[in-house]
């Protein structure tokens, strides 16, 4: 099977893409574009019929709905269908907000319960279909800000157990920056694969290492 | 005071407050005052409806009820009791230790007091036993994982043991929530200890989750060591936990009213019919007392016959529908239970158009279809003609469809 494709050419090239079925990290600091990374992985993923879960701990899913629409990438004709969004951050401004077809609003960063049982039942929804499922987090900073370190772990390894058994490639995202060393150590150990981003004059560099094809030099993206 | 109908229609007055779900009322017979009933569930499953609707059923009953709060805002937990549409009353009173911690302050009233600092243990074990002084039906923790993670075990622990305490003394019950997240054995063990009855909530999965049901672990109320099953519910929204047959076959010979009996039952039922009889199959979906069940119709013509091992594979129990005027089918009828593979099931004969010139007595029916005294026959009979749809299946009125159901949802827990 072909890989992931992200959409930026010299990653692509050089990687193959991310592989399907395993466990990324995203690691890098605010300026690193990881977001960016993410949004037009989304694109190049939807495009290419795989069905995405996003987990949104930092912005509504109007924002980001706004984001992507912003960077021209057409997302409204996927949502729901191919792309659902578990939306953990809007109710801690509006308590009151509710689900629709393609987002569902959960409560908030401490109810991980909440977080893996929609979860479950986003991917079992999109397995059903036939579809090769991904389910992103942007980001794991803030369940980690405001849950203990070891909580946070237990639900990933739960998540990550889950990823496994059914076929689904998993993203972190997370702000290097905003956690002690040993915080990001573990995550490394939850996962397959580690991408690294960077800004640099004005450029932006990836590192990915422990997959088939490695890139262990900070590499322009494209 | 709470009370539980049971399939009965019969209410069952043993203990207050009560679950308010069904099968777990009719197993354990509500919660006794000063006892502690631990909910765990696995994860992907959670058990928040569970948490929603015990609430419900008691502030609608009369009972006060409060409940710990950690894992989200009260706002958000209202909202989220309203989508399954269960709305809070007066009786509702909640500790919020949520906001704190997310600094958006939420402003303490009648019904809701705030922990300042949910990250104090003192002050939330300080504030906590104070209310519950003031005298509650019900205490929920909402969640006693997310406590334990918060703080550690050792004090989940010692928490556990003060509230129990207090309900004892307060004849108030407790009902806790709790995520298993994996954690260390020897904790999990040392809290189901601790409680009097240990309820677990699962998934049925492997790539999905394929079902969900619940099981009482233990309880130390109900003697004569009864063996509890497990038993399949779906949380449905609006709704909440109904405990769930997958499948129950209806069938009987042509024209006896199966289509009727499915349309009458369900509110949601399709067939696949042509010029009145049903030629490819019927569906419909039941709620009935805190039940759900999916409901599969036959064809009665004889040419469908080959597709009748094929509907009634995986059926749990069988509604035989006969036309009481029609005793010359009879023997089609059982045959029928034969070629669906669905004989020695657990069955409710529904001996329609009892109300018709000619029809049978029930002595009669039972006879002439050889029932075994243990088997129920039900009577049913059409709505006026004068309210039916012409393109409707005509309606059976809804007192024997009702007794037919509840006959064989009480063979089937």
């Amino acid at each position: 099977m072909e890989g992931i494709k992200t959409g930026f050419k010299n990653f692509d090239e050089l990687t193959n893409g991310l592989d399907y079925r395993r466990v990324y990290s995203l690691f890098g600091n605010k300026e690193s574009g990881k977001e960016q990374f993410i949004y037009k992985l989304v694109q190049s993923a939807l495009s290419a019929k795989d069905a995405i879960v996003y987990v949104l701990t930092s912005k509504s899913y109007s924002d980001l709905i706004n984001e992507f629409n912003s960077r021209g990438i057409n997302i409204n004709s996927y949502l729901g269908t191919d792309f659902k969004i578990l939306d953990d951050f809007s109710r801690t401004n509006s308590p009151s907000a509710t689900d629709n077809s393609y987002a569902k609003i959960l409560n908030g960063p401490l109810d991980l319960t909440g977080l893996s049982v929609s979860l479950s039942s986003a991917n079992s929804d999109f397995i059903k279909d036939a579809k090769p499922v991904i389910n992103i987090f942007d980001n794991l900073s803030n369940l980690l800000l405001y849950n203990n370190p070891v909580t946070v772990y237990r639900f990933l390894q739960f998540v990550v157990g889950k990823a496994k058994l059914a076929g689904i490639t998993t993203i972190f995202s997370i702000d290097v920056a905003m956690h002690p060393p040993e915080v990001i150590e573990t995550i490394k150990n939850l996962s397959d694969a580690i991408i690294d981003l960077k800004l640099e004059d004005g450029k932006r560099y990836f590192k990915l290492s422990g997959t088939s094809k490695e890139v262990l030099q900070f590499t322009e993206i494209e | 005071m709470a009370e539980y109908k049971g399939l009965d229609g019969v209410t069952d007055k043993d203990f207050d407050p009560y679950f308010g779900i069904a099968k777990l009322d009719e197993q354990l017979k509500g919660i006794p005052s000063k006892k502690m009933v631990l909910i765990s569930a696995s994860p992907s499953v959670g058990n928040e409806v569970f948490g929603y609707q015990i609430i419900h059923k008691n502030i609608t009953s009369d009972v006060k009820v409060l409940v710990f709060l950690n894992r989200t805002s009260p706002q958000s937990y209202l909202t989220d009791m309203k989508e399954y549409d269960f709305p809070a009353n007066d009786n509702l009173f909640i500790i919020d230790a949520y906001s704190g911690i997310t600094g958006i302050k939420s402003d303490e009233t009648d019904h809701i007091r705030v922990i300042n600092n949910p990250y104090d243990k003192e002050e939330v074990k300080t504030r906590v036993l104070k209310e519950l002084e003031n005298g509650y039906g019900l205490f929920v923790i909402d969640s006693f994982s997310l406590l334990a993670d918060f703080f550690d075990f050792s004090f989940a622990d010692s928490f556990m043991n003060d509230i129990k305490q207090k309900i004892i003394n307060k004849d108030s019950a407790a009902v806790l929530l709790f995520t298993d997240w994996g954690y260390e054995k020897q904790n999990v063990d040392k809290i189901i200890s601790n409680v009097n009855s240990t309820i677990e909530i699962k998934g049925i999965e492997k790539r999905v989750i394929f079902g969900q049901y619940f099981a009482v672990l233990k309880c130390d109320w109900i003697e004569e060591n009864p063996t509890f099953s497990s038993v399949l519910f779906k949380a449905i929204k609006p709704g909440g936990i109904k405990v769930y047959f997958p499948k129950i076959l209806v069938t009987g010979p042509t024209d006896a009213g199966k289509s009727s009996f499915i349309h009458s039952a369900s509110k949601n039922a399709v067939s696949v019919d042509k010029l009145g009889g049903t030629i490819a199959l019927d569906h419909g979906t039941v709620d009935f007392q805190g039940y759900r069940a999916d409901l599969f119709g036959t064809p009665g013509q004889e040419r469908f016959d080959p597709l009748l091992k094929m509907l009634g594979g995986e059926a749990i129990g069988v509604f035989l529908v006969v036309d009481s005027t029609k005793p010359e089918q009879f023997p089609r009828a059982v045959e029928m239970l034969r070629k669906t593979e669905t004989y020695g099931l657990p069955v409710v004969v529904i001996a329609n158009k009892a109300d018709l010139n000619g029809s049978l007595k029930k002595e009669d029916i039972r006879e002439k279809l050889h029932l075994d005294s243990a088997i129920t026959l039900v009577q049913t009979v059409a709505e006026d003609l004068s309210k039916v749809d012409p393109n409707e299946p005509i309606k059976l009125k809804e007192e024997g469809v009702n007794e037919a159901l509840s006959a064989l949802f009480k063979q089937l827990t």
